[in-house]
């Protein structure tokens, strides 16, 4: 069943490049995989902190690299997230002047990555998902992009090449580091090995490095994070929901996934650097944010500023914190998806993102108007909206601290100043929905028309998942607390 | 029972055949020729599947003194016929220019020796790969070499290629001076040109070491020209440029492969002595970052591959440095389906537009085959998962990883970087750019299938590595 | 009395000035008359190595002397084809000086 849902976008990519209707192809094989992972959360046993619905084919025996897929409740959560934003973004994709089928096969080949990475076990495919995002994203970019799109598609394709391979070798070091006769790519396998504390502590620090920085330049960690804003205003609106919602979470997965569990040691070597990095991303992205003149790229600074938040989970290793990471990366994945997706339609019709072009638009466009709201509120993080859970979740984990609980640490100033970083995101979001929405409607716009049915199904997909989700967060965090509870429980003994 | 040396003597026969039927036989079309070889080494390539790999029953005395038969030679004699078989699929394409050049004479002049050549530098290759001892070696590499003189200077009336095969010549030919020097060095210190008795006597702490190392300084000076390796680069863009096309290919993958297996032979029994990691360290940095940075500002497709054959070496080197044959081994295969399958494509468009990059320009509009078939070169040449050429640097990464090589994995790293930028280029004026042309580019049934054969085995091989890795297993 | 050493200085200068030419001279036919040299250098110190070499039964070590045999013979087809290169470009260009074969720039 796994399987079947990551086969789905990719076979459906290449049915399209060998000709097959677009549209429909890609809407169908988007439905397809969101019903099967409903599915999967359906038949999913709760409580238990193993993989579930393993499937492995060996690919080399000698270096013990098999196709191993299989989903726990942390990458169950990963995979929904990236099958909504998926049927939304495509469903929002409509039609195409040149190349539409390439652009669809581009679309579901980033996602079928996505999805892929998520639900590998195996470590050497972990990483190869991804990677198989890095072309479409290119070309989805550079042909369809907009603006700067020529600077912007060459700075994230080098940004993320060079991210993916510093990464790699992380993983080579790590596979390296454990004894013989237990290495292996397969996670669970290094887990093991990990909490007999076969890993080394000098060879975690290094591995963590490595894997922070290459982790940390695919998710925009402060100061790698300047191809995002660029790469997001320039992407198509699809691509932008799908990258800025689904495959920048990759890397935060991957740091919930390996870092922690596998490397607690160099997590707690490093964690001070990480700390001062995040507040980089929070305070520093966070002021430049506000100074944003243009929609488009308040929001792609706005989607690396909220990465500060998710890093602060991750490094309280608490469960608290973890968790509302992995909450936070749900909600975050949605609500930047549903303000591209709104932006792009502007952009459609109007031409422009231009604040102060823009304005008054909630008079024509209504529904786009409270789309939008919905989103502002979301990021914002008011209650009701599982972005505010996340980040609740965060600020207590954070504040407690998982490596010393006793003393006064640098967590508690970490808190306090990213408990700014709220105001900071309240006061350019609101700032931008007041610009764009609210005010004197110029004349120019008085022709535009609000969203059509066609874009009023998936916006509304997206609005009622990130409800949902905010009002019952705790069915989420029930499916990924049990493994962090192994994990971290079994650091504290140690 | 077929012996590994029979398919080399059937390879041989096949070329004669082949030469003599071009010379007595006038009237018929010289693309049967190109046919007959390709299925004769079709043949060749499948008995090398049923010869049974097996180090040499005496390796001192007599024949399997300078001859062995081990898992490396069989796998690299495949890797030499499938890359003549290709290189002469895309002869059969190139066949118009050639014709064009010869003006005056008969339609179909030269093109018999043009299809010829490629099965004598097979031979010389399939020998090489199996040479053991340094006259072997050295024999084998000149038949390879002074084939290769003939084949880079073939369309003559063009003075590019004129000028290229002057460079190939005299630098190939300095590079032959080189290693027979080096040769006589290593001879005069230990009396021997086994290399299995080399190794023996270089162990006996009694041996002269330093010049032992100075023959080989001079040997590795020579491979260096062979496999495209800075300081002795210089003549590679030069000769890509100027050969043709086909030629090119050829050159970057069956001489490239062939001089790495020599290195990875002569370099055994020098491993005890430490300089010699060292120095091949340098070499490696020096050729990654140079091949990288000047591949960046190229504008000239069939130039940038060349560049991009000079980086290529530095991740080999890489391999070597760490004495990792089997990740050196996979490498070049991945090498080998990846450059063909670029060299493949340029050949067919090049000759409806130009060598140049903007020549590529909108070609996914003129032909999303060909387009789609260069996107899978370039991306698994970039290194990029789920094709071979990312296994192959995963491989390497290993190696230099466990061994510690921070400055090789370093710069390895960087380079990496500007390879996605230069190969991307192409990619980007294939999909982004527009092209006032419109019309649909011809491809042949033949290249068609070829084409297709390269796109499905690059994929293959990136993602079940391990019958590749079977075969290479000592 | 000639020792082994006179002849490897001879064969290294030989070497050297057979390098040396193929470097800094421009005229393309005493480049090819360079590389022979080179090549007889190192028959040289093969020749003078065997004979130097001398085993158990008091014969030289007739390995490099046949290694010589097959430098002469692979030195001449190399030549062989090197001058029918040359006499095309001669043909097409009118020149033998490698000054002024330089179309193919960076």
């Amino acid at each position: 069943m796994v399987l079947f849902v990551i086969l789905c976008p990719i076979v459906a990519a290449i049915l399209i490049m060998v000709g097959a209707p677009a549209r429909k192809t890609a809407l169908a094989a988007s439905v397809l995989a969101f019903g099967a992972t409903l599915f999967l959360i359906a038949s999913f046993k709760q409580g238990q902190h193993d993989f579930q619905h393993v499937t492995s084919f060996t690919i080399s025996p000698e270096w013990r690299l098999s196709f191993t897929t299989g989903i726990d409740g942390l990458s169950l959560v990963m995979v929904l997230l990236a099958t909504i934003v998926t049927l939304a973004a495509v469903w929002f994709t409509g039609t195409i002047d040149k190349y539409e089928n390439a652009f669809y096969a581009c679309l579901l080949f980033i996602s079928g990555g996505a999805i892929g990475a998520f639900a590998s076990i195996d470590l050497f495919f972990f990483y190869a998902f991804h990677e198989l995002a890095l072309i479409p994203t290119f070309l989805l970019i550079g042909i369809w992009g907009s603006g700067n799109r020529v600077a912007a598609a060459w700075k994230i394709t080098i940004y993320l090449a060079i991210g993916s391979f510093i990464l790699l070798l992380g993983l080579i070091l790590l596979y390296q580091s454990v004894p013989a006769v237990s290495r292996s790519f397969d996670i669970r396998t290094l887990t093991a090995a990990a909490s007999l504390g076969q890993i080394a502590a000098e060879a975690q620090r290094h591995i963590y490095l490595l894997l922070l920085i290459g982790f940390g330049i695919l998710i925009s960690l402060f100061p790698f994070h300047t191809w995002a804003p660029e790469a997001y205003a320039s992407a198509p609106a699809p691509a932008a929901m799908l990258h800025a919602g689904v495959l920048k979470k990759f890397g935060l997965y991957g740091l919930l996934r390996l870092a922690i569990p596998l490397l607690p040691e160099g997590a707690r070597h490093w964690t001070n650097l990480l700390v001062v990095l995040l507040l980089g991303n929070i305070i520093y992205v966070g002021l430049v944010t506000i100074a944003q003149k243009r929609l488009d790229w308040m929001l792609g600074y706005s989607s690396v500023m909220h990465m500060g938040y998710i890093f602060l989970g991750i490094a309280s290793a608490t469960i608290l914190g973890t968790t509302g990471a992995v909450v936070l990366i749900f909600a975050h994945g949605l609500s930047i998806a549903l303000l591209f997706a709104i932006a792009g339609e502007l952009r459609k019709q109007t031409g422009t993102l231009v604040f102060d072009e823009l304005g008054g638009l909630a008079k024509v466009m209504p529904f786009a108007g409270l789309a939008f709201g919905f989103g502002v509120f979301a990021a914002i993080g008011l209650p009701g909206f599982a972005n505010f859970a996340g980040e609740i979740m965060i600020f207590f984990g954070a504040f407690k601290n998982g490596w010393e609980m006793d003393r006064f640490h640098i967590f508690q100033i970490a808190t306090a100043l990213a408990l700014w970083g709220v105001v900071i995101s309240t006061v350019y979001m609101l700032r931008a929905y007041r610009k764009a929405f609210m005010g004197i409607l110029n004349d120019r716009w008085n022709g535009l028309v609000d969203f059509r049915s066609g874009l009023r199904i998936p916006v509304a997909l997206l609005v009622g998942a990130l409800l949902c989700y905010g009002f019952f967060p705790q069915f989420f965090v029930r499916m990924v607390t049990p493994g962090f509870r192994t994990y971290l429980t079994v650091n504290k003994s140690r | 029972m077929i012996t590994a040396p029979e398919l080399e003597i059937t390879v041989l026969v096949l070329g004669m055949v082949i030469l003599m039927v071009e010379a007595f036989a006038t009237n018929i079309d010289k693309r049967v020729l190109a046919f007959a070889a390709i299925t004769g080494l079709a043949i060749v390539l499948l008995a090398t599947f049923f010869v049974t790999p097996g180090a040499s029953p005496s390796p001192t005395t007599g024949f399997w003194s300078f001859y062995t038969a081990d898992r490396l030679s069989i796998f690299f004699k495949q890797f030499a016929l499938v890359t003549t078989i290709f290189v002469l699929i895309m002869m059969t394409d190139y066949a118009p220019v050639v014709r064009s050049s010869f003006p005056g004479s008969t339609s179909q002049a030269g093109l018999g020796e043009f299809f010829a050549l490629p099965i004598f530098t097979c031979v010389g290759l399939m020998y090489l790969v199996s040479a053991i001892d340094f006259v072997f070696i050295f024999v084998s590499l000149e038949l390879v070499t002074i084939s290769f003189y003939v084949l880079v200077s073939f369309t003559r009336r063009n003075p590019i290629t004129l000028e290229a095969g002057i460079k190939y010549l005299v630098l190939s030919a300095l590079s032959t001076a080189f290693l027979v020097y080096g040769i006589a060095w290593i001879f005069g210190v230990t009396g021997q040109t086994n290399l299995q008795r080399i190794t023996e006597v270089l162990a006996n702490p009694g041996t002269d070491r330093g010049a032992a190392l100075l023959g080989m300084v001079f040997i590795l000076v020579a491979l260096g020209f062979k496999i495209a390796a800075v300081p002795f680069q210089i003549w590679v863009p030069d000769v890509y440029q100027g050969a043709p096309t086909p030629v090119t290919a050829y050159l970057s993958v069956g001489s490239k492969a062939a001089g790495f297996v020599v290195l990875l032979r002569v370099l055994q029994p020098f491993l005890a002595l430490p300089q010699m990691q060292r120095l091949i360290v340098l070499i490696a940095l020096l050729t990654l970052i140079y091949g990288n940075l000047a591949a960046l500002p190229q504008a000239n497709l069939k130039r940038l591959l060349a560049y991009s054959s000079i980086a290529h070496a530095g991740y080999l080197l890489i391999g070597v440095a760490c004495f990792d044959g089997r990740a050196v081994s996979f490498y070049l295969a991945a090498y080998l389906l990846m450059t063909l399958l670029s060299f493949a494509v340029l050949i067919i468009v090049a000759q409806q537009t130009g060598e140049q990059i903007s020549d590529f320009d909108g070609l996914a509009k003129r032909s999303p085959f060909l387009a789609f078939a260069m996107l899978i070169g370039m991306v698994s040449l970039a290194g990029v998962p789920f094709t071979a050429g990312f296994l192959g640097k995963f491989f390497i990464f290993y190696a230099a990883l466990k061994q510690h090589q921070i400055a090789l994995v370093v710069v390895g790293v960087i380079t990496v970087g500007c390879g996605f930028y230069y190969y991307l280029k192409v990619v980007r004026a294939m999909y982004w750019q527009s092209t006032a042309k419109i019309d649909k580019i011809p491809v042949t049934g033949l290249s068609r299938l070829a084409i297709s054969a390269l796109i499905i085995a690059t994929i293959w091989l990136g993602i079940f590595p391990q019958p590749v890795l079977d075969a290479l297993q000592r | 009395m000639i020792t082994l050493g006179d002849y490897l200085i001879v064969s290294g200068v030989l070497f050297s000035i057979g390098f040396a030419g193929v470097m800094l001279r421009r005229n393309l036919i005493i480049i090819l008359m360079s590389l022979e040299l080179m090549l007889n250098a190192a028959n040289l110190s093969l020749v003078a190595f065997s004979r130097f070499r001398v085993d158990s039964t008091g014969l030289p070590n007739y390995n490099a002397q046949v290694f010589v045999f097959f430098i002469i013979t692979v030195a001449a087809a190399e030549v062989a084809v090197g001058l029918a290169i040359l006499v095309a470009l001669f043909r097409a260009r009118q020149t033998t000086d490698v000054k002024d074969i330089s179309s193919l720039k960076f």
